[in-house]
């Protein structure tokens, strides 16, 4: 076994435009997405029959008998069918997770490439069939005579008949992500204000970095799109204060509910790939370097009975990521933290700046202090873009590689919340 | 461009919704064209019991979903054929000005006579490998593939709608569009097929339906031979290549 550990290099990206739900791409399934981004990656960086290390994806909302997604969508693809892939899922955090996997097998030298990737459809969502009618077919199954069979069958009421949708809840407190979201951001004081600030620049961000011409190498047309059908470029903070506050209009106790369908992130499809490889396998294929994966962090908070935030997760993985690099929350470039919520970012840079919080539930001396807000998702993120998911993590990654190889220097830092409580965090750096 | 139509075609074929459009799905798209000419007045043949015995289409290059193409559909000469006449049904598809795709559809009209008293054009196509290869898959072909078929391709034609609809025009029951097993053939090369290529079959026995078929797709000289054979038998339902252009 070899026994020194190098950095994984990251090459680029594609992603296919993103999508409000029931939009543009109703009609494609995860795999007609994952498959065309993947051969969009292939045509970018001219990986035709090419037997890569391996591909890791996921998709949010899947069904089950996609349990060989991303295998079946290789196979689908312009790679060389002989190319292994697995599936993987850590809700929103899915797709950096596969980055930080397939970063990891080649830092350890498992790997000299891989892709990583993800995709999620809100359109094209899995219905199940509800409990009920779940037990009863399955006795049904079971059922050995026409006796046992009508007794199953005898069971069935028409209740039972109506179909189970996925739900962006989370499954032991019965609220919605949006909820779970209100109630920090009234913990936190964040404003309506400040939350439509954050929106409105993410807009104006995404708009100008398409009008330079940056998604050229990053984003490739599909069903007729080539921008994010989100993203709205005339955004302003009238157009913004106008809409009306969709989560934590329950919250009681005379608060002023703040979050609008303005700056919470829309339900979206899309996908996102990202490639990587080793610095002599980028040599190889002649294809230069735009970053590195240094390092990577997850954590999770007690949102059931801990009294944290479901979406908090970030505020404890970035300390110890910090730590273990030596670094400060002021050591970076830029600042890529995902836009669930407009109030997620501000709470999560709240805490971030409170000494009590850094002092009693992150065990530091001090506040990790304020961070340089020009250099936070400058190129917008997923208030504009919108969030497929497990194609954000993606989309995260190849926009800053490719920031870091404009500025020709530098360190990126990455922040993704994810329900369960989760977050997925990592530092990047120029080649 | 229609998504929903031609998602729902790539449902029922198997291909995916991708950025180019499958290889068989302008040959749908000229349907109507195709039908006004088949049934013109001026047209060799009688449109019933006409019989789709071979195509032969070309992609010069793949073709992009957002972009629009202008179609035209021509009628060839008509040509003896063993067991009476055939015509060329020839569709032609420009992107840019320039052709971008291709196809050209045989029919058999059972009985006819070509003009002149020409006898037999060519030779029968010779049958396909004896035993057939080891299958690359089995499908299962469900009774209502001719209905989704006709819903997404426009071609009603009783002989694949139902059983007793197919027996009236000699059909032991409703058999499969021979355009939809091509079309399930090229979709199960997803990934495999060359950026510029030929797609020649022939469509040999019906194929009856519902049914158990094995596939199979043998690489040669570049591209695949295919073969589609009922379950048990040698006698294929489709038998044609796959040549890079």
């Amino acid at each position: 076994m070899a026994s020194t550990v190098r950095r994984a290099a990251i090459l680029g990206g594609n992603r296919i435009p993103f999508a409000r739900t029931n939009g543009p791409y109703a009609r494609a399934s995860n795999q007609d997405m994952l498959t065309a981004t993947l051969d969009g990656l292939v045509a970018r960086f001219g990986l035709q029959g090419e037997r890569v290390g391996e591909v890791a994806a996921g998709a949010v909302l899947k069904h089950s008998r996609d349990y060989n997604l991303t295998r079946e969508a290789v196979l689908g693809s312009a790679l060389s069918p002989w190319t292994p892939a697995y599936d993987v899922q850590q809700a929103c955090g899915t797709g950096l997770e596969t980055a930080i996997l397939v970063a990891n097998k080649i830092a350890l030298r498992q790997l000299e490439s891989g892709v990583a990737a993800g995709v999620d459809s809100a359109s094209d969502a899995p219905i199940a069939v509800g409990e009920d009618l779940r037990q009863v077919l399955l006795e049904l199954n079971r059922a050995r005579s026409p006796k046992a069979r009508l007794a199953a069958l005898a069971r069935l009421r028409p209740s039972a008949l109506r179909p189970e949708i996925p739900r962006n809840g989370e499954p032991r407190t019965g609220l919605s992500m949006g909820e779970h979201a209100a109630s920090t951001a009234v913990q936190w004081q964040i404003s309506r204000e400040a939350q439509d600030e954050l929106t409105m620049a993410s807009h104006r961000h995404l708009a100008a970095a398409y009008d330079s011409g940056f998604f050229d190498e990053l984003v490739t047309p599909y069903l007729g799109l080539s921008r994010d059908q989100n993203l709205r470029p005339d955004s302003s903070m009238e157009s913004l204060a106008r809409l009306k506050p969709v989560f934590g209009t329950r919250l009681g106790d005379g608060t002023q509910a703040t979050m609008t369908a303005g700056n919470s992130t829309p339900l979206s499809d899309g996908a996102s790939a990202v490639l990587l490889a080793s610095a002599d396998w980028a040599a190889q294929h002649n294809l230069p370097v735009q970053a590195y994966l240094v390092d990577a962090e997850t954590a999770a908070v007690d949102y059931v009975h801990g009294e944290e935030g479901l979406l908090m997760a970030p505020a404890y993985a970035v300390p110890r990521l910090l730590a273990r690099n030596g670094l400060a929350l002021q050591d970076f470039d830029f600042y890529e933290i995902h836009e669930a919520f407009a109030s997620t970012v501000l709470a999560t840079l709240a805490a971030w700046e409170d000494p009590e919080f850094c002092k009693q539930r992150l065990g530091l001396d001090g506040p990790l202090g304020a961070i340089d807000r020009d250099r936070l998702n400058v190129n917008g993120s997923s208030l504009a873009a919108g969030h497929p998911f497990a194609a954000t993590g993606g989309r995260i990654v190849a926009t800053l590689a490719r920031l870091l190889k404009e500025k020709g220097s530098g360190r990126g830092l990455i922040s993704i919340c994810a329900a369960g409580g989760q977050g997925v965090v990592a530092i990047l750096e120029a080649a | 461009m229609d998504v929903d139509r031609l998602a729902d075609y790539s449902r029922v074929c198997g291909y995916r919704l991708g950025s180019t459009l499958p290889p068989t799905y302008p040959h749908v798209l000229a349907f109507p064209q195709q039908l006004a000419l088949m049934t013109d007045p001026a047209f060799p043949f009688g449109t019933a019991g006409l019989v789709h015995i071979g195509n032969a289409l070309t992609v010069h290059r793949p073709l992009p979903v957002d972009r629009s193409l202008a179609l035209t559909v021509s009628v060839g000469p008509v040509s003896a054929h063993h067991r009476g006449a055939q015509v060329e049904l020839v569709t032609e598809v420009r992107q840019d000005d320039t052709i971008a795709w291709e196809s050209t559809s045989t029919y058999l009209s059972r009985g006819a006579s070509a003009p002149g008293g020409a006898t037999v054009a060519g030779k029968e196509p010779v049958d396909g490998p004896t035993p057939p290869p080891m299958p690359t898959a089995t499908w299962r072909v469900p009774a209502d593939i001719g209905r989704r078929y006709a819903k997404v391709s426009g071609d009603f034609n009783p002989i694949h709608l139902h059983p007793l609809t197919a027996r009236a025009f000699g059909f032991p029951g409703a058999i499969a569009h021979g355009m939809w097993v091509k079309a399930h053939a090229l979709a199960a090369l997803e990934g495999r097929l060359p950026e510029s290529y030929r797609v020649d079959v022939a469509f040999r026995k019906p194929l009856t339906i519902p049914g158990t078929v094995r596939f199979s797709a043998v690489a040669a000289d570049r591209g695949w031979d295919l073969g589609v054979w009922p379950g048990s038998g040698e006698r294929a339902h489709l038998l044609g290549t796959v040549r890079p252009t």
